[in-house]
């Protein structure tokens, strides 16, 4: 198959087209769904680049020596002498860099990735050398956003990024079906290649004309002034804005880039960098409630009294104090709710500790026990004796010679290197939750089921395990054991009702014991219990008060170890009846207070708030 | 010794999924659902005795396919000597323990080679041994997360791009994903589920008699094997014939304008993520169709093929439940 055979997604094809005629444009993000063809794509588009710009992948399997260069050991045991091999983001030097999945790479290697890149050039400073190489690439890269966000600080590298959509247009699949069905059999299309051809001749002569392009300094304040209306913090995005206007001009034929070419490559540009502003998300956020209250309400009140339907359609802001409590009344004593709208959380960070474990997961560092882990680096000094053999060869290669080496290399003590590995754990994340009558006055219950269902799909993606508790009525139960299954939660969060007294020590109890439990089994476990209440204890187990009740339990939550705890606070703040007795437990805890309000990941980029498909 | 294939009682399911497999390689694998004891893994190693023979590259370690892709090995032999001599290979089933490393499963420097010689040369890994062969993953949904990553980064393409340890090697891993598991001991993640062609289902054989007849066969099977064997090499040829026949004739079966579009609509209708689905479904179809002697695709290969393809694709979200989807699909089915 050849590029030009590639059904639909244009915004995607530009976006490459344009980086080959002018690496300026600062690489691409391919950001949806699995199996639509990103890779496909990208793997096509390599074809197009002119054959002097390096096109390098880097798998998932990348370790730090090939990434940055190392010794070679075969050179330097001919030579006798240090022979320095180039790494990948050295070969990639006025090249690309395709990376897929860039969101299941390891941590430590991401960030290799873009300190070289911030700098443009590769450092090294390890076994005995020193290297100092040119490093200037710009980055492709695919990503499922199912399977993890990506910093909004490592997003803004990205010159251009495409929301790919899945096609949805029968015809256009049709298509897609037939372009494999003569892909498997081999019959290369001589239209598409002569296509293809027709193209690079393009993309090289307009390569030829970049210099000679016009810039009018209208063209420029239309840049400039785009950037401001959109928010956009920062110079990339003008300077990509620009350097992509150019590009698509000269891609055009044209020699004088207009407001027009900006417009073209504009929302390639801004998608990943829009910051919606706080005042633009509160307006969204007052109008998406508003449209809520008046749909379910109307609904309800089609169930419970026909006569009222009339006035819902014309009914505004001021009455509704009244309507609230007029409907109150209709409310039953218990009532499930439904989950709200969910958002991108927060990142939440946890203290590496020092215990080393064998648990697998996403979230949080931590020492390895034995050789499990991934391999990052070898080190001098080691941390168990988990000899790393690749360096151990390069580091005695040099002097081989020296030491009078025969056919088998000789290794002496000095030349021992070992390995560094990292792994990332899951915690055992517990959700204590309120299923008090409190919670379900003004819908705070919609809200919360919301802000829980955004928790669990953090969960996912860092593979934690996870467990709920609900406090009501007179006592606390365990809806959900500890389980791998964050579709199991969903589904019991569904279920959890609201209505009746606070039992808060209950929940906080039966929460302390159920961590103590599974300690005692698996004592590598890292506890998350997040506690979700508005913190209106009114009903204790035993004779005490309530906040002498409350106070003990908190006592013995406050000595568990490896535990983190967090408190969402469900009370709606924005009125004069808020107790703040939440955040008073959060303060006696030593947990991290969050409202739900303050949980959501600040930096809302607008194509997360689209595309994580909650 | 191997249990036959052919001996398996029941769980036609299976058996259908992992032949359509063998028919056409490029479905892209099984995952097998049930609970333990169902004769998964017994299926998946007799499934060996009915591989057929492919051409390979001559002493490749690779097996690269003569129409290419190449491997960095082949390509720099094709540049030297002009041609690359070829053999035939049985189809093999590569088995990956749940505790594999990093390395076992990429490929890495080849120690032994560096201290001995003082050279660098590439240790091909698990998915060099993979590349168009079974890759056998019991109980996947236990697999590590890192391990999943790296199965779908080459599955991806097709290519196994290495640069660890100051090696640099690329070669081709097409492999076919067989995965068992049991639902009831964790998820699988949806990426990696859509990495599987099909999906079938086991339960337990409730039947007594059946179960009478299962116990009976495992019996004569291990008091004795060579004669059970001979008992059942009739059934075992006449199903390695049936598969000959199928893969001889799957290129002529025609694909016809309104079956694309009959599968178009039903993948539309249901709103699933990317082509997988639409080119698995197509695949299959045209597999069914084989195996059934057939010269053109109709409408109960269409349906059989959905059944096969469709069910572990419909949870588009890691935790959504898919119960009301099941019905949805009837319906469809019943529609078109």
């Amino acid at each position: 198959m050849e590029f030009s055979e590639f059904v639909g997604h244009e915004e995607a094809k530009l976006s490459l087209i344009l980086n080959a005629v002018d690496l300026r444009c600062g690489g691409v993000l391919f950001f949806g769904e699995k199996g639509s063809g990103k890779s496909t794509l990208v793997r096509l588009f390599k074809n197009l680049l002119p054959e002097e710009i390096p096109f390098i992948e880097l798998p998932l399997n990348v370790t730090e020596d090939t990434l940055l260069g190392g010794i070679d050991i075969e050179a330097t045991l001919k030579q006798g002498r240090r022979i320095i091999q180039k790494g990948i983001l050295g070969r990639a030097h006025r090249g690309v860099v395709y990376i897929e999945d860039i969101n299941l790479l390891s941590p430590e290697i991401i960030s290799l990735i873009f300190e070289v890149k911030r700098r443009g050039e590769n450092i090294i400073e390890r076994e005995g050398f020193s290297l100092k190489e040119p490093s200037e690439f710009i980055l492709i890269a695919t990503m499922n956003p199912e399977e993890g966000a990506l910093s909004p600080h490592i997003l803004d590298n990205f010159g251009m990024c495409v929301l790919w959509e899945g096609l949805k247009e029968p015809s256009m699949k049709i298509e897609v079906l037939k372009r494999h069905l003569s892909g498997v059999s081999n019959l290369r299309n001589e239209e598409a290649i002569s296509l293809d051809n027709n193209l690079k001749r393009q993309i090289n002569s307009s390569r030829k004309r970049l210099k000679d392009m016009i810039i009018p300094s209208d063209t420029k304040e239309y840049i400039v002034q785009k950037c401001n209306e959109n928010n956009i913090e920062g110079h990339r995005g003008e300077i990509f804005l620009l350097y992509g206007a150019i590009a698509y001009g000269a891609f055009c034929g044209d020699e004088v880039v207009s407001r027009e070419h900006v417009d073209k490559v504009l929302p390639l540009v801004l998608t990943h960098r829009k910051r919606i502003s706080k005042e633009l998300e509160e307006k969204e956020e007052e109008w998406k409630e508003n449209k809520r209250d008046r749909k379910e309400e109307g609904s309800k009140i089609d169930k419970e009294s026909k006569k009222e339907m009339g006035e819902s359609e014309s009914f505004n802001g001021g009455d509704n104090f009244s309507k609230e409590s007029n409907l109150k009344a209709f409310k039953p004593a218990e009532e499930i709710f439904n989950i709200g709208d969910t958002f991108k959380i927060k990142r939440l960070i946890f203290r590496k500790d020092r215990l080393p474990r064998n648990i697998s997961g996403r979230r949080t560092r931590t020492r390895t026990k034995g050789k499990s882990g991934r391999y990052i680096k070898s080190l001098i000094h080691p941390e168990n004796k988990d000899i790393a053999i690749d360096a151990t060869i390069r580091a005695s290669a040099p002097f081989q010679n020296l030491r009078g080496r025969k056919e088998m290399i000789l290794i002496e003590d000095e030349d021992l290197r070992f390995k560094q590995r990292e792994m990332r754990m899951g915690h055992l994340v517990i959700f204590c939750v309120d299923g008090s009558g409190s919670m379900g006055v003004q819908r705070r219950m919609v809200e919360t089921k919301g802000a829980i269902q955004s928790l669990l799909m953090d969960c996912y993606q860092k593979r934690d395990r996870v467990s709920m508790i609900v406090f009501r009525k007179d006592r606390a139960e365990v809806l959900l054991p500890p389980t791998s299954s964050v579709e199991l939660a969903s589904r019991r969060l569904r279920e959890i009702p609201a209505g009746g007294k606070t039992p808060l020590s209950a929940g906080l109890l039966e929460s302390y014991k159920l961590i103590k439990n599974v300690s005692i089994k698996s004592p590598e476990t890292r506890f998350l219990l997040i506690l979700i209440t508005d913190g209106r204890a009114n009903h204790t187990m035993t004779q005490m008060s309530v906040i002498e009740e409350l106070e003990k339990v908190l006592e013995l939550l406050v000595k568990l170890p490896s535990t983190d705890i967090i408190v969402i606070d469900t009370e709606k703040k924005n009125n004069f009846l808020s107790t703040d007795f939440a955040q008073k437990i959060a303060f006696k805890l030593g947990a991290d207070y969050y409202t739900i309000e303050n949980i959501k990941s600040e930096i809302l980029i607008e194509i997360l708030q689209k595309k994580i498909p909650f | 010794m191997i249990f036959p294939f052919s001996a398996i009682v029941g769980q036609e399911e299976m058996k259908l999924g992992l032949i359509l497999n063998v028919i056409d390689p490029s479905i892209g694998g099984v995952l097998i659902m049930g609970e333990k004891g169902t004769a998964k893994s017994t299926a998946v190693r007799a499934l060996v005795e009915l591989l057929p023979e492919i051409d390979v590259i001559k002493g490749c370690r690779f097996n690269c396919n003569p129409e290419g892709p190449l491997c960095s090995d082949c390509q720099e032999i094709l540049k030297n000597n002009g041609n690359l001599e070829i053999e035939k290979k049985k189809m093999r089933v590569v088995e990956l323990p749940l505790g594999v490393t990093e390395d076992r499963v990429v490929g890495t420097l080849d120690i032994e080679h560096a201290i001995k010689k003082g050279e660098k040369r590439f240790e091909p890994g698990i998915l060099a041994q993979a590349n168009r062969n079974f890759l056998y993953v019991d109980e996947v949904n236990l697999l590590e997360d890192h391990i999943v990553d790296l199965l779908l980064d080459s599955a991806a393409m097709g290519i196994n791009t290495v640069e660890r340890e100051g090696v640099s090697f690329v070669h081709p891993s097409r492999f076919i994903l067989v995965g068992t598991m049991n639902p009831e001991e964790g998820e699988l993640r949806p990426q990696l589920l859509d990495r599987f062609g099909l999906c079938v289902q086991v339960t337990s054989i409730q039947d007594k008699a059946l179960r009478k007849e299962i116990l009976r066969r495992r019996a004569d099977f291990d008091s004795n094997p060579l004669e059970f064997l001979k008992a059942w090499e009739g059934e075992q040829k006449v199903i390695s014939q049936k598969i000959t026949a199928a893969k001889e004739n799957l290129y002529k079966i025609e694909i016809k304008e309104d079956v694309l579009e009959k599968i178009v609509h039903l993948t539309s209708q249901l709103n699933l993520d990317g082509h997988r689905a639409d080119i698995v479904i197509m695949k299959t179809s045209r597999a069914l169709s084989a195996l059934r002697g057939k010269t053109s695709i109709d409408l109960k290969d269409i349906k059989d093929a959905v059944q096969l393809s469709i069910r572990h694709r419909l949870k588009r979200l890691p935790f959504e439940e898919s119960g009301k989807e099941g019905e949805k699909i009837q319906a469809l089915l019943s529609e078109i």
